[in-house]
């Protein structure tokens, strides 16, 4: 059987030969490519439609630019959900970007318990955000863990630090630096592994110190990885849910201050089903973490880390 | 090539490699106790890094053996004051979460999802992976082009139309089938939206362009198939990419907040994460039975991570930073 049938694919030559072999190519791949088109590809352009639309729980007028004027008028969305998001990213990034690479640098040494160490540091990437805001809201309660400790070393905080206005922002900025960083550090590990090792035994050579050595030689060489986390950190930061739908809820408590672009996003689609409206926000938010990508790449060249 | 313009892709580092020289750290500084005098500042530099270490992995491991610590306590005992390990040991915190607060409902169905999730992604990413590493066809560098382009697609823009494509136009699409009355916004829609990424897809195909083409051609001359060479001889090969986009895909899965939040409505279909979600807002300071759920939640990517760190370091970087 296998033999008549490989004579009749010499039979029938090359050329057919090539064109089973792309019609299974096709095959192999009918059902991923169907999928990343329907739910990928094709819900881009269905969003910027359904954003024309007066469209809440059924599809309503067309209103053309209607939903970014309103929007461009929108209080909350301004003052609050990218304010938020602004403050959040200017302060989130560069916390995440000085501990991953502090952390980077220090497993990287030549030292026991190596593996230990990175393992640990990256854990809380990977836990559940759900746990992790669980055990944050406890340890930071009005009588949690980090009061108690504060108050023993003399410094009395009695409230709830996810609770109050001035402190629920500031505490998630802290809860995720501490969560991303062990990302973060494997970013870093990786750029700072294909430094090669003559460039370090140059300079011990110039009898550079490790002080000296880091700023001067392994810093500035890792250039591409440095472009790459913040690339990396700026899109997560914009796109931060998670926590503030854990923490403050879908309404952004206390009084907005927790409120972000993508939870004001969720909460105009799903809470108040203005599917039209929250499109409209999906549809600025894409367009400005493209802006972001393409301006990153042209002040920063391109990233070299893949 | 036309990947060449594309967003910078996530540093991937091809499994085998991780799986052939595990933690071996090609660059790491070189010590130079070669050089005179050096010794010393060497030994005190060593000895700041493991204390540093020592330090913030404590700090690091806090948070997480303070919330074990209180899942064992009783609710008495998390107000009475600080102390380190519970006054008095008690499973009742577990007992309540399981049996009072449905997590292990909650449990049941983040472990079908998760498992629904990754054994597609395996499925589908190992098929389209060999196609794209393999198999000659007109279009394909467009189309894996296209695949990669969805990295650069955020979830929240998808999130109406998908939405509305769940809720109007899929259960008339099943209805033709002969299915009825089948609803997505649950875990049905949950696992639909994720049923292969474009990161699994990613990893399978470069995986499968490091292995020697002399044993597809061995199959060929032996008269196998496209689909049985596939089968019987990529895929045994293929074990340790397999492996990453397993542990990937389950870990995201298990994670997974936005698209539950989004999707199930219904309490009993919601998982653990949600269930979390949902307590701490109706229970707020309930601390023994949240914390019980929240080691629920850890626990099993805890177990994972230990088994198989080295494939969790592979996908680093498609998990991408999610806040």
């Amino acid at each position: 059987m296998a033999v008549a049938v490989g004579k009749r694919r010499q039979a029938r030559g090359l050329g057919s030969e090539r064109a089973r072999e792309a019609l299974v190519g096709y095959g192999f791949i009918a059902l991923p490519m169907a999928f990343f088109l329907l739910f990928f590809i094709f819900p881009v352009g269905y969003a910027f439609y359904i954003s024309r639309y007066d469209w809440q729980i059924f599809k309503g007028d067309f209103v053309g630019w209607g939903n970014y004027r309103q929007l461009w008028h929108d209080t909350v969305f301004w003052h609050h959900a990218v304010r938020n998001t602004l403050v959040y990213t200017v302060f989130v990034v560069p916390l995440q970007m000085t501990l991953g690479l502090t952390l980077a640098v220090v497993v990287n040494q030549a030292i026991r318990f190596r593996t230990f160490f990175r393992a640990a540091f990256y854990f809380p990437s990977l836990a559940a955000s759900a746990a992790i805001a669980s055990i944050a809201t406890y340890i930071l309660a009005s009588d949690g863990l980090f009061n108690t400790v504060l108050n023993h070393l003399g410094y009395h905080h009695n409230n709830a630090w996810f609770g109050e206005q001035s402190t629920a922002l500031p505490s998630i900025i802290g809860l995720n630096a501490w969560t991303t960083s062990g990302t973060m550090m494997l970013f870093y590990l990786a750029s700072l592994q294909a430094i090669p090792v003559d460039v370090y035994e140059a300079a011990a050579i110039d009898g550079a110190g490790a002080w000296r050595t880091f700023w001067k030689v392994t810093f500035p060489l890792l250039k591409p990885g440095h472009f790459f986390v913040l690339v990396v950190s700026i899109i997560g930061a914009l796109q931060m849910f998670d926590q503030a739908f854990l923490i403050g809820g879908a309404s952004g408590g206390p009084n907005y201050s927790t409120m972000t672009v993508v939870l004001y996003l969720y909460n105009q689609s799903i809470k108040n089903i203005s599917f039209g409206y929250g499109a409209a926000i999906g549809v600025v938010l894409f367009v400005f973490i493209f802006t972001v990508t393409v301006v990153q790449r042209l002040l920063f060249g391109k990233a070299e880390v893949a | 090539m036309a990947t060449e313009q594309l967003p910078p892709i996530p540093p991937v580092v091809a499994p085998r490699e991780l799986a052939v020289d595990g933690e071996a750290a090609k660059g790491t500084p070189p010590t130079t106790t070669g050089i005179p005098g050096r010794e010393r500042g060497e030994r005190i530099r060593t000895a700041i890094a493991y204390a540093v270490m020592f330090l913030v992995a404590a700090l690091f491991a806090i948070p997480f053996l303070w919330s074990v610590s209180t899942s064992f306590r009783t609710l008495a005992d998390t107000v009475a004051g600080f102390s380190l390990l519970p006054k008095h040991w008690t499973l009742s915190g577990y007992h309540e979460a399981f049996h009072t607060f449905n997590f292990g409902r909650y449990t049941l169905n983040s472990a079908i999802i998760a498992a629904a999730i990754t054994i597609s992604n395996l499925l589908l990413a190992s098929l389209g992976g060999y196609a794209f590493a393999r198999l000659k066809f007109p279009g394909r560098e467009v189309l894996f082009f296209l695949v990669l382009g969805t990295l650069m697609i955020p979830d929240q823009l998808r999130l109406v139309p998908i939405y509305l494509m769940l809720v109007n136009w899929l259960p008339g699409w099943v209805g033709h089938l002969g299915l009825h009355d089948v609803s997505f916004v649950n875990r049905n829609g949950v696992i639909l939206i994720q049923l292969v990424s474009a990161t699994s897809l990613f990893l399978m195909r470069q995986y499968f362009l490091t292995i020697p083409r002399d044993l597809e051609e061995a199959a060929k001359l032996d008269g196998a198939g496209y689909f049985k060479t596939y089968r019987k001889v990529m895929l045994p090969l293929a074990g340790p990419a397999l492996a990453a986009v397993a542990i990937l895909q389950f870990q995201g899965a298990w994670n997974g907040l936005f698209w539950p939040a989004i999707l199930l409505q219904d309490q009993s279909q919601y998982t653990i994460p949600i269930g979390i979600a949902n307590f701490r807002f109706a229970y707020q300071t309930l601390w023994p039975p949240l914390m019980a759920a929240s080691v629920l939640a850890i626990v099993p990517i805890l177990v994972l991570f230990i088994l198989f760190q080295r494939y969790f370091v592979a996908g680093v970087a498609s998990a991408g930073v999610k806040g």
